[in-house]
């Protein structure tokens, strides 16, 4: 019984991916086949030749995502451990929630005007500043729960053997912290990656990125492509999940995180 | 040693980052409500906060945001459940073990559009249904995608969230020593259903209620899927703010910053609620 459950399961979790699978490789389906009439793999063909319009969507995405994830990090460690030292740091890593619990359509709409102000708007800069506050909340959110008296201990032991400043971030925090740093970075990659709202609101159509592309394929009636568009904006966390399993549970530290709050 | 001090300076970064664009949003959110800024500005007023007020489409798609997220997770928790209590170790190993893991590669405009191919008139499942002989054409199939009961959104949701709450339940019952804590309760003569209803759901629902709350509150505000395969009437409210704040009338668009206020105080009176509420069971363990 628990063989067939599990069975049954795996296949519920299969037979999605395979149908993004099969559409992308579609030519002719129609109501009431269950397997396509025609095959092709012509889009597939162009995009790895370089010469398909997905090209400059899917390094649009990449570099953005880059970019983001990049910053947020980077920003997020240091940050993390000047909130985590606070004795009140309950209320700044509640505020880390806010702009999730705000939405990014809301704060996508209530920053819009303030982004044509400063000529951001409907520039890949624009997006990129819009995702950076999700991903640099999201960051200290996750970051914060690698700050313990174990590691204070070991920065006192640093300074006491000389070390400066710098040094012991650099030779001391970053290298414990590499795990979850490759966490964040690979999450808030994902922040950006996944982002449909803001380089909606932000992007103003300029900004072409695959979800922007996904909804309009999806909107003019071609499976085909959107499922194309679907399968890449699933390559990296699909790459992820074949490096570690970790990489993609982050989420889950939102329990350790309420208990440190 | 101090790398830096626990001074000013260490949160200056995030207040400015988040604080700053929070703040800054809600000022320009509340103030284009009030009519103090905007092209078609009349002057400060409240006509806008009133015609929103009165408009029973907000409180509709307010309750109705509320029930589609509310839906999505209870579902998802019964689901979860049930395959954590079914399954056990089998999660863990094998295909299974890895498989699990698929759904949480899959970002919520995908989950939108696997939705509308699997569950739509002429989806997958409505093609097995016509070879199977139960319907004759799609039309014959129920409307589960653009649902005014948001049946493709709960389910879209749903595929999304149940992987998340299956790993977490999963950690949980082995953190919180579920099965030994079972096994007690059957020693003092508990059959399993009372162990399993009296002992371990109310270890392992309380455990996770940080989590599920703060996935309550993303689910209400979802976007993506509800753009891509909601009703348009009724709609979610992150949907009903995008339609008023890109509509070709100008004159809406004071309204859909007003939705914006009511619908930013509220989530975060919930956020705040919910921190509450963990704080004061946090001080009542100790």
């Amino acid at each position: 019984m628990q063989r067939t459950l599990a069975g049954l399961l795996s296949l519920s979790l299969i037979v999605p991916v395979a149908l993004l699978v099969v559409l992308s490789l579609t030519r002719y389906w129609i109501f009431p086949d269950i397997f396509p009439a025609q095959w092709q793999i012509e889009q597939w063909q162009r995009l790895f030749q370089g010469g398909s319009d997905l090209v400059p969507a899917t390094m649009c995405s990449i570099g953005i995502a880059t970019g983001v994830a990049l910053t947020s990090t980077a920003l997020a460690f240091p940050a993390s451990r000047g909130i985590c030292r606070l004795r009140r740091r309950g209320a700044l890593l509640t505020l880390a929630h806010l702009p999730y619990a705000a939405s990014p359509v809301v704060l996508g709409a209530s920053l819009l005007y303030v982004f044509l102000r400063l000529h951001l708007a409907d520039s890949v800069a624009g997006v990129m500043l819009a995702q950076f506050v999700f991903a640099f909340a999201y960051g200290i959110i996750l970051l914060s729960s690698f700050w313990n008296t174990d590691v204070e201990s070991l920065i006192g032991v640093a300074a006491t053997l000389g070390a400066r400043p710098v040094q012991v971030w650099l030779r001391v925090l970053v290298p414990r912290a590499l795990p979850l740093l490759g966490i964040c970075l690979f999450q808030t990659f994902l922040i950006s990656w996944f982002d449909y709202a803001l380089v909606l609101l932000v992007g103003g159509g300029l900004v072409d990125t695959l979800t922007i592309r996904l909804f309009q394929y999806f909107e003019a009636g071609d499976a085909r492509l959107a499922a194309t568009c679907a399968l890449l904006l699933m390559a990296p966390p699909l790459l992820g999940l074949a490096l570690n399993q970790r990489l993609l549970t982050a989420g889950l530290l939102f329990q350790e995180i309420e208990h440190d709050g | 040693m101090r790398i830096h001090s626990p001074d000013a300076s260490s949160i200056v970064l995030p207040l400015l980052v988040i604080g700053g664009p929070m703040t800054l949003a809600g000022v320009f959110m509340l103030v284009y409500s009030l009519g103090g800024i905007g092209l078609l500005s009349p002057g400060w007023t409240l006509i806008h906060w009133r015609l929103v007020l009165s408009d029973p489409q907000t409180w509709i798609s307010l309750a109705y945001s509320a029930y589609v997220g509310a839906a999505s997770l209870a579902g998802s928790i019964v689901f979860a459940l049930a395959i954590v209590f079914s399954l056990g170790a089998l999660l863990r190993r094998g295909a299974l073990g890895t498989l699990i893991y698929l759904p949480l590669t899959i970002p919520p405009i995908v989950a939108g559009f696997l939705t509308a191919e699997l569950f739509g008139g002429a989806g997958l499942l409505s093609r097995v249904a016509y070879q199977l002989g139960w319907i004759a054409r799609p039309a014959d199939f129920p409307v589960l995608v653009y649902s005014r009961w948001g049946i493709g959104i709960i389910l879209a949701h749903f595929f999304l969230v149940t992987p998340f709450l299956v790993l977490l339940f999963d950690r949980l019952r082995r953190n919180e020593r579920v099965d030994a804590l079972m096994q007690l309760a059957q020693t003092l003569g508990a059959s399993r259903w009372q162990t399993l209803r009296r002992v371990a759901l109310p270890v392992m629902l309380c455990a996770a209620r940080p989590a599920l709350s703060v996935y309550l509150i993303v689910l209400i505000g979802a976007f993506e899927v509800p753009l891509l395969i909601g009703a348009q009437s009724p709609s979610m409210i992150s949907v009903l703010i995008w339609n008023r704040f890109a509509r070709f009338d100008l004159a809406t668009r004071p309204q859909a910053f007003v939705l914006t206020t009511l619908y930013t105080v509220i989530m975060v009176a919930a956020l705040l609620i919910v921190r509450r509420a963990r704080v004061g069971l946090d001080r009542g363990e100790r």
